[in-house]
């Protein structure tokens, strides 16, 4: 069955099986059926495990301090930063197998070492300033009345929503994460854990129409105690909270006339359903497990099985990631597909930057390297099978507000993994110069974007098995993103093998 | 609805209809206190309260019975603030005095926050503040000040002080704040400077507008969008304002420092210019703790004003784009150039203020803080014509808007199909304190971190958005629907777990007398009150019924809650079954999907 009568299949099925109770279950194992009948759909041959993570980068990375012109360039950057500049001899040099198109020699931030080194190996790229666009657009056409442009640019809460929708045409609220799950779902074995697992919580990218993520915390699992009986159906070997687990239960079960109290029943449900069975599965993977010491030791921290020091937030949110996707066995979680999404915060950095952003910058290089040391490692195997993104709302502007940048558009993005083709720049790097600059919008430095997120996403994307058909309805503006004024013209940026 | 009666009114009594203003104030008043009459049953009376304040009790469910709405919300508005920063200051004073480290921080600012709300007298101006403080947020979360309660305190105070007063006062208030100053940097932000690339910081240019004010698109006065083309199928939304406004405003909040800044004694220009005096200024002396320093807690000021050399940092050249709209005050929403740093801002601030939208955008906010997350439009329409105008042509009169918001047939009447909204983390827990008569043995409130079990704390939010967008559709039926649902935000599975569990320790561990408690002195529910019902479960069922659901559970609820205390027996739970029959009945109570979400 191709994918396409596939889901017509499912809209016919939905549609007659709405209200249902044995339709998802009835569902689950048809596909299965149907896999081990026809094999039809690649994805789901063998023991094919794919994941990709999202790391957003809340507050928008200053990601012109993250990856910085090492040649004469830097002086036009060092002119426009000023006293926020990277000086050029403390920039960690990068060598790029290919790009920028535009050519120009770049250094990352000199906490990076972890990026470099993976980059070096080829196992990071770089994409040039992406960011949310509804159609191509330059300096004259921006400046210009009646051009199609992102609603709200510069505002952090609609440009993180538009990085993640991304549908820069429309105030939609669906992730691209949370469409690709209504689509992938169905084929994870595991029909009760969300395709999509949040360690950050409530989060635009992963919301579906069908799929709700999962939340977690780095700190795992928990369960609500006054009715944990440790068993399905309150039934469990903890019995003395039987009793109020079928009272609560059955409090839960009854017909609501309020939208919200269907909405809470169905949350709480799930949640009871999933916690379960999450916690039984990472508790066979302890934090403390020895193949999880890169987190430290990339860190620049001393592990210990007993006492660990306490991990940079994003390598805590990353290590839980891990421990996760070590159980996606058969007998365990039984998922082939998942997408994860982390995050930190205090991206925003008007002030103080210099201060701030560097520790931020170095959480990620660092965190990342030893999740794919993990990754990598004989236990798990399965570099080839994570990808790992930034998002992030926007780049900021390159001038410097005193102490400070503020909300730009257009940013680079990293993205790791064996599957990515390392070791390159992807599309244009932009001019740096803070006035008459031809590549921002006349305002300070916000750089216009020549790559668009929806190219970003979409590269991602068919790299975890959309096709070019569902493609087309995910990214209804990808086709817009061609022609000259795009670094890199059409659906796929080549950053993924 | 008021206008027919009104009318109706007129007619019936043979009255020509060309009242003048005044005699038209005194029917709108007459029809005003016609429908605020009531409560007729206690149920009513715990519904105002759920709305009101942050948990009805017994008593004050039948004082309200006795009183009425009018009188109740009379004394309410009378009554004398409960304030934040003489606690912390008293706390530093203490430990100053005794040679100790001042152990002074956020955790203290939430203690008395929440004493305040659970035991303050002035409910409703503490439900004000707690709702203004998610609109006009700032945040611990913040580099600046995450270790400073105390001007955080202080800047609470200025909400619940003027959470009945006027929002014009009130915005100036809060643009001036340190506070705000440090979190969305218009602190120490300064004119361009083309020579060092610098130029003014947007950030509160852009809050200020999208967040505090007017919105991002143009409203109708009911709150509805404004359609661009009615040709065009659905709503085409006209933005607010643009880059330039926010370039403009930028502009106006530039030149602003602590109020305790050394000077300027030369001109920009000159060699003994003192430029450092703006860079490093101290907010206080350094003889003293700056939790205690008087710059974090007065009013910012323009470096240099009254000195020769005028307010240095200000951009005063150039005239500012601010916002234009029908029957502004500015010529096309420009300000002029020149001017001092005060006066630009007061005229910045007037404009905002005084834009169509102030009262639509503000107005739902408001409800959605107090009553349902999807008011109808007439509803907002008939808040935000209170607030353009509260009856004596005063705009901005939130007295008059948070009485309207209560008063209101729509929030009075039984809720319509999906009116009301999920209650809040925080609510939940103030609601169950005060119905319980919650304390702990010494009297202190160790709370300080509630955002763990409740994505929720007092100032806390993860940034300027506060902790739900108000436009927040949860995925699935509800955003199909259409229907709003900001606080489903943080209803995530971790936290539908945390807030149930923490629930269930705040009735089965945190119980005034329980001996495992040993040292630990968290806020304790009494029990003892209700342990009389523990034998008569029907009537246990319906006091909780009355506290938490307003006399609205189903009868399907009520019987499964019935039979579940009836089979807790000394037989099979032993000799503290009766407790557990109260706890069960609370703990089930404040968990089911009636109670969650408030009708």
């Amino acid at each position: 069955m191709s994918i396409l009568r596939r889901r017509e299949f499912l809209h016919k099925t939905l549609c007659a099986a709405a209200g249902s109770a044995a339709f998802t279950s009835m569902f689950a194992k048809m596909e299965l059926a149907q896999a081990a009948t026809t094999g039809g759909i690649r994805r789901l041959e063998g023991d094919d495990y794919r994941a990709l993570v999202c790391i957003y980068l809340y507050g928008g990375n200053d990601c012109f301090n993250m990856v910085v012109p090492r040649d004469a360039g830097h002086a036009t950057y060092l002119a426009t930063r000023g006293s926020l500049a990277v000086p050029q001899n403390q920039l960690l040099a990068i060598n790029p197998t290919s790009g920028p198109s535009n050519g120009g020699q770049y250094g990352l931030h000199p906490v990076m070492t972890g990026a470099r080194d993976m980059f070096e190996a080829g196992r990071m790229a770089i994409v040039a300033n992406a960011g949310p666009l509804v159609r191509p657009t330059n300096k004259t056409l921006y400046q210009q009345a009646g051009t199609l442009l992102p609603a709200q640019l510069f505002s952090h809460s609609d440009q993180s929503v538009l990085w993640q929708t991304p549908r820069a045409d429309s105030s939609a609220r669906t992730g691209w994460g949370g469409r690709l799950a209504d689509i992938f779902a169905s084929t994870n074995p595991n029909q009760v854990l969300s395709m999509n697992v949040s360690l950050d919580g409530e989060n635009v990218f992963q919301a579906g129409v069908s799929v709700s993520p999962y939340f977690m915390s780095s700190d795992g699992v928990e369960q609500i105690w006054p009715i944990n009986t440790n068993g399905a159906n309150c039934n469990g070997p903890e019995g003395w909270n039987r009793r109020r687990c079928l009272t609560f239960q059955a409090l839960q079960t009854q017909t609501y006339g309020h939208a919200f109290e269907r909405a809470y029943v169905n949350k709480t449900q799930a949640t009871i359903a999933t916690s379960a069975q999450v916690a039984a599965a990472i508790a066979n993977y302890p934090s403390n497990d020895a193949v999880f010491q890169p987190f430290w030791t990339r860190n620049g921290l001393t592990w210990s099985a007993t006492n660990p020091p306490e991990l940079p937030r994003l390598a805590q949110q990353l290590l839980m990631i891990a421990r996760v996707i070590r159980a996606r066995g058969a007998s365990q979680l039984n998922m082939q597909r998942q997408l994860f999404f982390a995050a930190i915060g205090g991206f925003d950095t008007h002030d103080n930057q210099l201060a701030d952003h560097p520790g931020l910058l170095r959480d990620l290089s660092q965190s990342v390297q030893a999740f794919y040391d993990v990754l990598n490692s004989p236990t798990f195997a399965l570099g080839s099978s994570v990808t790992t993104f930034t998002a992030s709302e926007f780049g900021r502007t390159l001038t410097n507000n005193g102490d400070g940048t503020d909300h730009g558009w257009g940013g680079h993005h990293l993205v790791w993994g064996n599957a990515v083709n390392g070791r390159r720049i992807f599309g244009r790097m932009p001019n740096l110069q803070a006035n008459n600059n031809p590549d921002d919008t006349g305002w300070g430095g916000q750089i216009i974007p020549t790559i668009s997120a929806d190219q970003y996403a979409a590269t991602l994307a068919t790299w975890y098995g959309l096709s070019d058909i569902d493609r087309a309805d995910i990214f209804p503006n990808l086709q817009f993103m061609t022609g000259p004024m795009m670094a890199i013209s059409g659906p796929n940026l080549g950053f993924m093998t | 609805m008021r206008n027919g009666f009104v009318v109706g009114l007129m007619l019936i009594c043979g009255l020509s209809i060309s009242p003048g203003a005044d005699a038209q104030d005194a029917i709108f008043a007459t029809g005003h206190d016609e429908a605020a009459e009531g409560p007729y049953t206690k149920a009513q009376a715990s519904r105002f309260l759920t709305q009101a304040t942050f948990g009805p009790t017994l008593t004050e469910i039948d004082r309200l019975y006795r009183m009425g709405y009018n009188a109740w919300l009379n004394e309410q508005f009378a009554a004398t603030t409960s304030q934040q920063l003489p606690f912390l200051d008293q706390l530093i004073a203490q430990a100053v005095a005794a040679g100790q480290p001042i152990e002074v921080w956020q955790d203290k600012r939430q203690e008395i926050w929440w004493r305040n709300v659970l035991t303050g007298n002035d409910q409703l101006r503490q439900r004000m503040a707690f709702a203004l403080s998610q609109i006009l947020v700032i945040s611990d979360q913040n580099g600046s000040l995450e270790g400073n309660p105390t001007t955080m305190a202080h800047f609470y105070d200025g909400l619940a002080s003027g959470a009945f007063g006027n929002y014009r006062a009130l915005l100036e208030n809060i643009t001036l704040h340190p506070s705000m100053g440090h979190y969305l940097s218009m602190f120490k932000n300064r004119k361009t400077d083309a020579a060092q690339n610098i130029r003014p910081d947007e950030n509160y240019a852009r809050e200020i507008m999208q967040l505090f004010s007017i919105g991002l698109v143009q409203l109708n006065p009911n709150g509805t969008p404004v359609d661009g083309n009615a040709g065009q199928a659905g709503i085409q939304t006209v933005p607010s304002y643009d880059q330039t406004v926010i370039a403009g405003f930028a502009k106006v909040f530039t030149g602003w420092s602590y109020s305790t800044c050394s000077p300027p004694v030369a001109p920009e220009s000159s060699p003994s210019f003192n430029w450092w005096h703006w860079e490093y200024c101290p907010s206080g002396p350094d003889t003293q703790d700056w939790r205690s320093h008087p710059g974090w807690r007065t009013a910012l000021k323009p470096w240099g004003e009254g000195t020769a050399f005028g307010d240095i940092y200000h951009e005063s050249a150039g005239s500012k784009q601010l916002l234009n709209y029908a029957g502004v005050t500015l010529p096309n929403g420009v300000l002029p150039a020149g001017g001092t740093a005060r006066n630009n801002l007061t005229a910045a601030l007037n404009n905002v203020f005084n834009h169509p939208n102030v009262g639509p955008f503000l107005s739902r906010l408001l409800i959605q803080r107090f009553t349902t997350s999807n008011p109808s439009p007439a509803y907002v329409g008939r808040v935000a014509a209170v607030f353009a105008n509260n009856g004596s042509g005063v705009r901005g009169d939130l007295r008059a808007v948070v009485r309207a918001i209560l008063m209101d047939t729509e929030a009075r009447s039984p809720a319509p199909t999906n009116g009301g909204k999920l209650r809040e983390p925080l609510l939940r827990v103030t609601q169950l304190w005060r119905a319980l008569d919650a304390r702990s043995i010494d009297g202190r409130i160790r709370e300080g971190w509630a955002e763990q079990y409740g994505a929720q704390a007092i100032q806390r939010s993860p940034t300027v958005f506060n902790f739900f967008l108000p436009n927040y559709q949860l995925p699935g039926e509800v955003a199909t629907l259409g229907l709003f649902s900001p606080e489903f935000q943080i209803t995530t599975d971790t936290y539908i777990t945390r807030l149930s569990n923490e629930i269930g320790g705040k009735v089965y561990w945190a119980w005034w007398g329980n001996p495992d408690l040993g040292t630990w002195d968290p806020v304790q529910v009494n029990l003892n009150r209700d342990l009389a019902l523990a034998t008569q479960p029907a009537e246990l069922v319906e006091r909780y019924n009355l506290l938490f659901l307003n006399g609205r559970m189903s009868n399907t609820m009520r019987n499964l809650l019935i039979t579940h205390i009836n089979d807790i027996t000394n037989n099979n739970s032993g000799s503290g079954w009766q407790r557990f029959r109260v706890q069960d009945a609370l703990w089930l109570t404040l968990t089911s999907p009636e109670y969650v979400v408030e009708k």
